[in-house]
């Protein structure tokens, strides 16, 4: 544990520069910096078509024509009022509401921001619904005495739902961002990416169907993810979309939404954090994320297992799951090469994910972060770069205000199954809802 | 004190007097879960009109919650700022005791 905090600490003060460091994240006194309160609900599947429908009590109208979500939704309790109505039961929006008892409704989460003449510090403090983990498991490929096969994935998962496969997914915290570029955004926030037909919305189309149409094709996906209304000719259907050549052009104009996501399993030890944007998918920035796949695509077989002098095994049973064991796969502290002759036994679990902080490059790797999870509070620390002029990034600058939205993913859930806050904004030393301060 | 205020007095003791009655059913948690408060401001103009000005026009037209009850229970069409109709929405209760506090706390905003 040790040797990985260590590794952990060296890693983000790499990342951040060592000239930060009596600036930096490890030296600010929280304590001093204004904390604001937002409130994130489960949404359940309140899609950008379903909000501009009739099911939308009397506000379809409005949101088409662009009203924003709180000049309705604007009770001091709207979002715990949200939620609950959502996972009471029979709520047209929550079809599965079933497989989520105990599912808390709305989520209470401090934000507070700092700044110096490199980085933005954006730091979120809230209470995990399992008071008992940290939520930093992830589902695995598990040897079946053949193949390797995943094992574990999220309340909402089909096979989860059908009680083929355990309740396993990785906690995580986005943060959705616009300088003022995306239509809509600073009114409807994150529900402009929301669609029909993403994974587990409603009307979500079979695999083939995806790989038939053209733009998807183009992309090379295979399932439909949150998107901008501008990719598509017409933005409530999915199917609709604008040749690459039209999506380039929106980009390049800065039409599209920064998306920052710190994972507990698959990024915070190695003291990173996702660098994305959404434009016609959920796209990661361009260069190599602080996570990489563990599955070699030409033997079909796991690339990386545990050391057992580190890890006390070369891989860990479903039974580890929800335990004090971490089973994340690091490289250069806990992953050394797939043996296949290691003698595997049916069951054994290795991740689907290998670490490195090493291996994250170019504007994918920009965002780092630090956490930790005590007693059932999780707190996060982003660390951004300022004035980043990279094309598939929104540059922070001091005295800029931007639009953003907030998302937890939490108890095993990944997807629509997040909680989300209505849109605030960000200043970068000048006046908004969350109000970045100048560090000495 | 002319008759007028007179009445509004007495109408405002009663209302007071008879808050008891009500005191188990909290009528403003009754309008938000209804979602009431999404086009019925307390004192501003939202798709609907501001609580403050539908307790001065009942007022005004001498109207009781008998008729606020009417309203938020018959679906009737409602004129929109912009001109078009809307049924209005009918409140999810048909508790009595329930519809008459929430008529009454709309009314004494």
């Amino acid at each position: 544990m040790r040797q990985r905090a260590a590794f952990i600490g060296i890693s983000v003060l790499i990342a951040t520069g060592c000239s930060t460091l009596a600036t930096g994240p490890q030296a600010i006194d929280w304590s001093k910096i204004p904390a604001t309160k937002v409130a994130l609900f489960y949404p359940g599947q309140s899609s950008y078509q379903w909000l501009r429908s009739e099911a939308h009590a009397g506000a379809a109208k409005e949101t088409a024509r662009g009203d924003s979500c709180v000049s309705c939704h604007d009770d001091a309790k709207e979002e715990q009022r949200q939620g609950a109505k959502i996972l009471r039961g029979n709520h047209p929006l929550e079809p599965h509401v079933g497989a989520l008892k105990g599912k808390n409704g709305h989520i209470d989460m401090t934000v507070q921001a700092a700044y110096d003449d490199k980085n933005a510090y954006l730091r979120f403090q809230y209470k995990t619904n399992n008071k008992n983990h940290p939520g930093n498991d992830y589902p695995g490929y598990q040897f079946d005495g053949k193949e390797w096969k995943t094992y574990g994935g999220m309340r909402l998962n089909k096979n989860v739902l059908a009680g083929k496969t355990g309740v396993v997914y990785e906690n995580r915290l986005n943060i959705m961002l616009d300088d003022g570029k995306v239509p809509g955004f600073a009114q409807q926030g994150c529900w402009l990416t929301c669609h029909d037909g993403e994974r587990d919305m409603q009307k979500e189309p079979s695999k083939a169907e995806v790989e038939a149409n053209a733009l998807m094709k183009a992309i090379k996906k295979s399932d439909v993810r949150k998107y901008l209304p501008a990719t598509r000719t017409n933005p409530m259907d999915w199917k609709t979309g604008k040749s690459v050549e039209e999506i380039a052009q929106l980009k390049a104009s800065g039409q599209f939404l920064e998306l920052m996501q710190w994972r507990a399993h698959r990024s915070d030890k190695v003291g990173g954090a996702d660098d994305g944007y959404v434009l016609e998918y959920r796209n990661f920035d361009k260069g190599a994320n602080h996570f990489a796949s563990n599955m070699d695509s030409k033997t079909k077989q796991p690339k990386f297992m545990f050391d057992p002098a580190k890890f006390g095994g070369k891989a860990f049973a479903a039974s580890d799951y929800g335990s004090k064991k971490e089973l994340i796969l690091i490289k250069g502290v806990n992953a050394v090469p797939f043996d296949p002759n290691a003698g595997w036994k049916p069951g054994d679990i290795l991740p689907q994910y290998v670490l490195s902080a090493e291996d994250a490059k170019e504007s994918a790797a920009d965002n780092k972060a630090i956490s930790s999870w005590k007693d059932g509070v999780q707190t996060v620390v982003f660390i951004r770069p300022l004035g980043l002029a990279n094309a598939d990034d929104k540059a922070l600058k001091p005295g800029g205000v931007y639009h953003v939205g907030f998302a937890i993913h939490d108890d095993n859930m990944t997807g629509r199954g997040h909680h989300v806050s209505y849109t605030k904004t960000l200043g970068i030393g000048a006046k908004a809802d969350i109000q970045a301060v100048k560090l000495n | 004190m002319n008759i007028r205020t007179l009445i509004v007095s007495a109408t405002i003791g009663s209302l007071c007097l008879s808050t008891p009655a009500f005191a188990q059913v909290d009528a403003e948690e009754v309008f938000k879960e209804n979602d009431c408060h999404k086009c019925h401001h307390p004192t501003q103009a939202k798709k609907g009109p501001a609580l403050a000005k539908i307790a001065a026009k009942y007022k005004e037209k001498k109207l009781d919650e008998k008729e606020a009850i009417k309203h938020m229970t018959a679906g009737q069409k409602v004129k929109l700022d912009d001109g078009t109709q809307e049924d209005h929405k009918i409140i999810d209760t048909k508790d009595v005791k329930v519809q008459t506090a929430v008529a009454k706390w709309m009314l004494n905003r």
